[in-house]
């Protein structure tokens, strides 16, 4: 990404690869999901894990993408894969109980919401501090409250 | 029940997490370096569980369609775009429009496997997530 854009431009790129990586998100819901119908859930997460490391690798190797820093990040950084991996152990404990998927995800939603206005207000792990404005709320508002009703009408899982 | 609502939510919040450490890396290193670093952490992780637990290889997955494995490639560029966007838009705003794409995305594809839905419900949802995407779009990042 050049310097050169407009502060509007670059919003408009963030925003539009936000959204694009919601899409890549629901496919990828799919795929996984299919892979668990057939085998099961360690092989529906295991799979993507090992593919994805492979395609990360090759990627890596071509590209040669240059670092940001030469200091070596803290070693806690490297561990954002098993926050992920516990993830699906306990969302697939929730789905199975009277909450059903609806609930599941429902639920999930709230609680990455919550806890990501709480890090932007609180910058934690040294990303950037930002306060959210009533602009942001009123945004927050309309977009659960229309995933929720994809959710429970809409069968938006 | 107070349990289970517990740990969905919990499983929310690490999502979250995990993008904020996934993001915290990409400033240092690169998106697709976090990346990769998600992914072999979680290989790594689901390995191990696997094996004490068992059952890995359990029921047909030779049977499943080709394409459901490659869920691992986009998830790859998936996690790349987060570890790039939280530092750029914050958490609260990745998230939620990562969100709303999931949400717009998810159901044209439930209407094209013709997963069972209300039309109002999905009109009404989709509506409400383009209103939501228009006003976060004035906002300041």
């Amino acid at each position: 990404m050049g310097m050169t854009q407009s502060p509007q431009t670059r919003q408009f790129i963030y925003f539009a690869a936000a959204f694009g990586a919601g899409g890549l998100l629901s496919l990828m819901v799919l795929f996984n999901g299919t892979l668990a119908t057939y085998g099961s859930l360690f092989f529906a997460s295991w799979v993507p894990h090992l593919t994805g490391t492979v395609a990360a690798l090759l990627f890596l190797l071509v590209l040669r993408p240059t670092r940001a820093q030469s200091a070596r990040p803290p070693l806690w950084a490297n561990l954002g894969g098993e926050a992920g991996a516990i993830k699906v152990k306990l969302t697939s404990a929730a789905m199975n109980s009277a909450l059903a998927l609806s609930g599941t995800i429902a639920l999930g939603l709230a609680g990455q919401m919550v806890f990501s206005l709480f890090a932007d207000m609180r910058g934690l792990f040294g990303l950037p501090q930002r306060t959210p404005v009533p602009r942001d709320y009123l945004a927050l508002t309309l977009i659960i409250a229309g995933s929720l009703i994809l959710i429970f009408f809409g069968s938006g899982s | 029940m107070i349990w289970f609502a517990t740990l969905a939510i919990l499983a929310g919040v690490l999502v979250s997490l995990s993008r904020q450490i996934n993001g915290r890396l990409a400033l240092s290193t690169s998106a697709m370096e976090s990346s990769f670093w998600n992914h072999v952490v979680g290989l790594a992780f689901i390995t191990i569980v696997a094996l004490l637990v068992g059952g890995l290889f359990a029921g047909d997955p030779a049977a499943s369609p080709w394409w459901a494995y490659l869920g691992g490639p986009v998830g790859m560029i998936f996690i790349a775009a987060g570890s790039w966007l939280i530092a750029r838009i914050g958490a609260a705003q990745t998230a939620l429009l990562i969100i709303a794409g999931q949400m717009i995305f998810g159901g044209l594809l439930d209407i094209f496997i013709g997963a069972p839905g209300y039309l109002w419900a999905r009109t009404l949802g989709v509506g409400l997530i383009l209103a939501g995407m228009w006003v976060a779009q004035g906002s300041k990042t």
